[in-house]
């Protein structure tokens, strides 16, 4: 098959390997962007001549960002919000998909006509927050974590995982005296560890990443995830505009620092959880949208 | 007396079982359930103090107010317009790229291409926003690619012009990457002996990409795009949130935001409810409709 290649074939080739090449670029240019100017001086940065390379290094951005102690309660509460969601998506979702797996099981009907309702139908943004409202959940931790940990798609997609697992390992359980929990946990779950890593990074990525559940829920910005202390800065410091108040801008000045530099030093410290778990993620990620779209 | 005895005697047989679905169900009935119970405030005139139930009735009245608003019709116009463009030029992208992808001959390469265009799927809007902003700054990239062609600087964020631009090519670069998983899915799926075949035949690739690749894919291209139709509406307007200001509101604002600043903010509780229950009932009508229409020009169905 190789031997006898057209030349436009050929050419095809090369002409889709310098589209990949430049496709390589558009893809990792900005983050490259952002590292140089988060650690580049002020000068080089206000001519606009920054590009994947750092320019008069200058680490002041993170020096500013490491003082302010909204950074730090900004991670701790993305941290709790992503480890408490996730924690609570896998437990009560690998608990109701259990009994929905068994054919006796008494409201397995009902209770799949229940979930497959919420799938089309939902009560949209103004009556949840109004509900947040009246249980008085606004501005708490379990507004961030309880609300969005099950959903239907989930429990169905740990249902028909569980239906792989072969029946003879329950029914010889069952008859070795164990109990259903007994076998959810010492059976199932140790069978499911790779659905289980795949569902814990979905979880732990979509809670570090949102931000717009916080924006709406939390007024307390002690109780902001690092996205909504990021957008606070990407805001409230412009340069462009000049917003920043002049007391500000003479303390940066001072620093010899810029609101690019601040900014783009935040986005990298947002980033870096990210970046450090990406080789896993990308692998299990994969694994995750295929289990989906055999489901779906 | 005897059947609800046995009843009785399976439930509790079967407890265990019911208190592990009790979690999940409860999670799901207070926060799925009890908002839809809330939508009736858009019939209503909502009163904190006499609570849901006890709120006076008021018709249609909000469904009318949003339909005689003009600001609502900017909006609606908006929203569709933004939900068609993105479809047509964001659907197609990744088909394209998977095609691309899959015409790779070195693994070792492509795979790292695929790793690194699925990078961008992971960031948070709020970090591509920053990035965006500062690209499209009077100094940023954006104007200073556009200095070599000898145009002068734009401020992109502020001219209505660019905002779709803006927001469609954004979306399809976070996105390109990812979305070709499902089509790489189904194209590993091809029988590699089929390209023997064809080349014995005489084929040349383009052929063999039209006549064996294409209708492997075809079936996953018709469901997402279903998908696609019915989410019309539901344009991402979160990261619109963080990317519009005054000055593109003409052609930003969309259902969502318009919800956000109306609602949350401006505490327009019944009216914003009533708009957002229009727009869930448009888009499962979508969703019913894309799919009759799959089911009938191809056999292929969602459900």
């Amino acid at each position: 098959m190789v031997g006898k290649e057209s030349i436009g074939s050929k050419i095809f080739d090369v002409f889709n390997i310098l589209l990949m090449l430049l496709l390589c670029v558009v893809m990792l240019y900005p983050f490259l962007h952002v590292i140089a100017v988060s650690l580049s001086s002020s000068e080089p940065i206000l001519r606009g001549d920054i590009t994947i390379f750092p320019k008069g290094f200058n680490v002041g951005g993170y020096k500013y960002i490491f003082q302010d102690p909204f950074l730090y309660s900004g991670y701790a509460h993305s941290i709790i919000y992503a480890l408490g969601s996730t924690l609570f998506m896998l437990t009560f979702t690998s608990l109701m998909a259990y009994p929905l797996t068994l054919p006796d099981f008494m409201a397995k009907k009902f209770l799949s006509i229940f979930l497959v309702i919420t799938m089309f139908f939902s009560g949209g943004l103004i009556p949840s927050y109004l509900l947040a409202r009246s249980l008085h959940l606004l501005d708490t931790y379990w507004i961030m974590i309880i609300p969005g940990c099950v959903s239907a798609f989930n429990v169905f997609l740990f249902r028909s995982f569980y239906q792989s697992i072969p029946a003879d390992l329950r029914e010889s359980a069952v008859i070795d005296g164990a109990n259903d929990i007994q076998i959810l946990t010492k059976i199932y779950l140790p069978l499911s560890k790779p659905l289980l890593a795949t569902f814990a990074l979905f979880g732990i990525v979509g809670s570090w990443n949102g931000w717009f559940e916080a924006l709406v829920y939390l007024q307390d910005e002690n109780k902001y995830p690092l996205q909504l202390i990021l957008r606070k800065y990407l805001f409230s410091l412009s340069f462009d505009s000049g917003t920043g108040t002049e007391v500000m801008q003479a303390m940066l000045a001072q620093m010899n620092v810029n609101a690019k530099n601040i900014q783009m030093a935040i986005v990298v410290i947002a980033m870096f959880p990210i970046m450090v778990i990406y080789p896993f993620l990308q692998k299990y990620f994969v694994k995750g949208v295929m289990i989906g779209a055999v489901k779906g | 007396m005897v059947t609800s005895h046995k009843f009785f005697k399976r439930f509790w047989k079967q407890r265990y079982l019911f208190l592990m679905v009790l979690p999940g169900f409860l999670v799901v009935l207070v926060f799925s359930y009890f908002p839809m119970y809330g939508i009736q405030i858009a019939f209503k005139k909502y009163s904190a103090v006499r609570g849901m139930w006890g709120s006076e009735w008021v018709g249609f009245k909000y469904f009318i107010l949003f339909f005689q608003d003009p600001m609502a019709m900017r909006v609606l116009k908006n929203t569709i317009l933004l939900g068609i463009y993105s479809l047509l030029w964001g659907f197609p992208a990744p088909i394209i790229l998977a095609l691309l992808f899959n015409e790779l001959r070195f693994p070792k390469f492509k795979k790292a291409v695929q790793t690194i265009s699925y990078l961008p799927h992971f960031i948070s809007t709020v970090i591509i926003v920053g990035i965006l902003r500062t690209f499209t700054e009077r100094e940023g990239l954006f104007n200073k690619i556009a200095g070599w062609f000898g145009v002068d600087p734009i401020v992109f964020l502020s001219e209505p012009e660019w905002f779709r631009t803006i927001f469609i090519s954004s979306n399809i670069w976070q996105g390109i990457g990812f979305g070709t998983i499902l089509y790489l899915a189904a194209l590993s799926s091809v029988d590699p002996t089929l390209y023997d075949v064809a080349s014995i035949d005489g084929a040349n690739r383009w052929q063999k990409v039209r006549n064996i690749n294409w209708p492997h894919i075809k079936p996953t291209t018709i469901i997402l795009l279903i998908l696609s139709l019915s989410g019309i509406l539901g344009t991402d307007f979160q990261k619109i949130l963080m990317l519009y200001n005054p000055d593109t509101y003409e052609v930003a604002d969309v259902i969502g935001t318009y919800l956000y600043r109306e609602g949350i903010m401006g505490s327009r509780f019944e009216y914003t409810t009533a708009i957002g229950l229009f727009q869930s009932l448009v888009a499962f009508i979508l969703l019913i409709g894309a799919n009759m229409l799959s089911r009938k020009v191809s056999d292929t169905s969602i459900w």
